[in-house]
């Protein structure tokens, strides 16, 4: 080691340090409690800014008083005591972004927590924006491809729209959201996956999974477990959200999953309350509308003259025994374009993914599906809504007239199609031929309990012979007469041989 | 119901008194005590006259400024520092408390309500370090 070189730089280095002296604005501690700060000074301090404490911990200010600010801190809160003197920074709270946080697993604040080692930043972003205006927007016309197809056929989700997940606990919620991650492979996207107040093992086993199914490469995950403070619990959403915008300004499509909003609802509630705002209904403030509206209108989708790009948002939300009525439930109901709602029953069942068709709905996803989907998928819904009236009349009388008969066997198999293995996401175009056959009649006369053996095995029948078809559906996103021809001989072929 | 602030009481008192004679004042006084007892509020009288103390200052054009310093500042260098507080927070009268406290090295603190100006060599020393780490 040259030491001379290290006096000289060193000297250079001085040479070129000039200490400017400001006036700094400072505060001193009153009381801490619960990840709660008490701060006295302050005087031109704005909402949602970034405090330092003397230990390095960031707070944000949420509560400006008469004669002190209300702060929540973003960390350990425990080293911080009465008396410690507190310094604004004049910003508002931002996190770091840059390209190479894809693959990565960070906390609230951005800051890598998967022991790979630090970020490269490249830029900082602020948590909290206005979301884009109306002149930015253009209406969803592109398709996000859940591989489910229950989703795909009858509840479509678009880029940019903002469809609620809905159920009670152990309904299958985050398992839908990540089997659209893993089906996100090749589809230019981006995911974010924000998990909220849950357990470390859960996401230490959906980290693995996303691994395996090679879907962190495009995947970042955002982490407020349950054993960090609410602070952070109630800012995760919002980073997430400001991670998925630096991707949206790159004109990529960014799809982003929390995971839950109930969750963050009550870590809001439990900042709101520890800082004395009143309580309203359930005990939640006044303004728990406005944080979530406030965070799922940053999903949207962009015209080209603004940069294009979309951010897709699927929020979860767990119920108590069904009960969508509840306050947070509605409120995300109002907020986002649709929901997908999953029931016990239906699980314990054996209908999984647990989807309630006639609850849930996609209010602007359908002009977002391509043509040979809607085709196929037309009347589905309303063939499975009858199913379900006939299925609960049926059970009274025996004597059935045919056609009610044949509606009931129909939808006994459409039941069964619409069923689908956890981490199985289908492609767009095999999902078509397996409608195409359920829907025109060509899976009536295939014994109910043979039904899954026959969707795969003519999944890769059709594969194989059907060229035409699945190259339309491809390229132009519906068939032609000719395609049809064919995907009819190919579907008569598999099923002359299957009967056998 | 709308909560009366401490410094609401302080305020209403200055001007209460404010423009009054010694008769009058020591009347208004009586009322106060009154008030103060009405309401229970003896327990909040220390951090009144506090806010009362800083309500006379600001309008009568004072301010109460701290210095912090290795050692006792000399006379020109005080008279400096009180002209530039009084044009920086255009006040006739700064009141300067001063506080030895050998960890600045050297050079001086001044405290005016939640402002900071920080001349110590002690912070010139971290802003170096701060340099010389993030520089590297």
């Amino acid at each position: 080691m040259n030491t001379n070189n290290i006096v000289e730089n060193l000297k250079r280095e001085i040479e070129n340090f000039s200490a400017e002296t400001k006036v700094e604005k400072v505060g001193k501690v009153m009381e801490v409690f619960d990840g709660i700060a008490k701060v006295s000074g302050l005087s031109d301090i704005k909402s949602s800014e970034m405090i330092t404490f003397p230990n390095g911990e960031t707070g944000v200010a949420l509560n400006l008083e008469e004669d002190a600010v209300g702060v929540i801190i973003l960390g350990d809160f425990s080293k911080i005591k009465e008396g410690d003197e507190v310094k604004a920074t004049g910003k508002i709270l931002e996190i770091p972004v840059s390209d190479s946080i894809l693959g990565r697993v960070v906390n609230a604040i951005g800051v890598p927590i998967d022991g790979k080692g630090a970020l490269k930043i490249e830029k900082t972003y602020p948590i909290e924006k206005v979301a884009p205006g109306v002149i930015t927007r253009l209406s969803v016309d592109q398709p996000v491809a859940t591989g489910i197809k229950v989703i795909d056929s009858i509840i479509p989700i678009g880029r940019g729209q903002r469809e609620l997940i809905i159920g009670d606990r152990q309904t299958g919620k985050t398992a839908i959201a990540i089997d659209t991650i893993l089906n996100q492979k090749g589809q230019n996207m981006i995911c974010v996956y924000v998990s909220i107040g849950q357990k470390d093992s859960k996401l230490r086993k959906i980290e693995t999974r996303l691994e395996e199914g090679g879907a962190m490469k495009y995947t970042v995950i955002v982490s407020a477990g349950a054993s960090e403070s609410a602070p952070l619990a109630y800012i995760a959403p919002y980073t997430g959200v400001s991670i998925g915008e630096y991707f949206m300004d790159q004109g990529k499509d960014v799809l982003i999953i929390y995971d839950d909003l109930s969750k963050h609802a009550v870590a809001y509630r439990e900042i709101s309350l520890l800082l004395r705002r009143p309580p309203g209904r359930e005990a939640y403030p006044g303004d728990v509308f406005y944080l979530h509206s406030r965070l799922l209108e940053r999903a949207c989708r962009r015209n080209k003259e603004y940069g294009g790009g979309s951010i897709t948002a699927l929020p979860i939300v767990e119920t108590q025994a069904g009960d969508v009525s509840a306050y947070i439930p509605t409120n995300v109901i109002s907020i986002t374009d649709g929901q997908i709602f999953l029931e016990t029953d239906l699980f314990y069942k054996g209908i999984r993914p647990a989807v309630n068709v006639g609850l849930s709905v996609s209010r602007v996803g359908s002009s977002a599906q391509i043509k040979a989907m809607k085709k196929v998928a037309g009347t589905l819904k309303l063939d499975l809504a009858q199913f379900r009236e006939l299925e609960a009349f049926a059970q009274f009388g025996s004597d059935l007239d045919d056609s009610t008969k044949r509606q009931l066997e129909r939808g006994k198999r459409a039941v069964e199609v619409l069923k689908q293995l956890q981490y199985a996401p289908i492609k767009t175009e095999h999902q078509v031929v397996t409608l195409f056959a359920l829907t025109r009649g060509y899976m009536d006369d295939v014994p109910v309990d043979r039904i899954k053996e026959f969707e795969q095995g003519l999944t890769e029948y059709s594969q194989n012979n059907a060229k035409v078809f699945f190259k339309e559906i491809l390229e132009k996103k519906m068939w032609s007469e000719k395609g049809e021809e064919e995907i009819k001989k190919v579907i008569e072929d598999f099923k002359n041989n299957f009967i056998k | 119901m709308a909560i009366i602030s401490n410094n609401d009481i302080a305020h209403a008192i200055y001007l209460a008194t404010r423009d009054k004679n010694k008769e009058e004042q020591s009347l208004v006084y009586g009322r106060v005590v009154k008030f103060l007892n009405r309401k229970r509020l003896f327990s909040k009288v220390p951090d009144i006259l506090f806010r009362l103390n800083n309500i006379i200052n600001k309008y009568e054009g004072r301010i109460n400024a701290k210095i912090l310093s290795e050692k006792l500042l000399d006379e020109i260098t005080k008279k400096e520092i009180i002209q530039t507080l009084s044009r920086r927070y255009s006040v006739k009268e700064v009141i300067l408390h001063e506080i030895i406290d050998e960890k600045l090295l050297g050079g001086f603190k001044i405290e005016v309500g939640d402002e900071v100006i920080d001349l110590t060599i002690k912070k010139k020393i971290e802003k170096l370090q701060e340099h010389l780490i993030n520089n590297k």
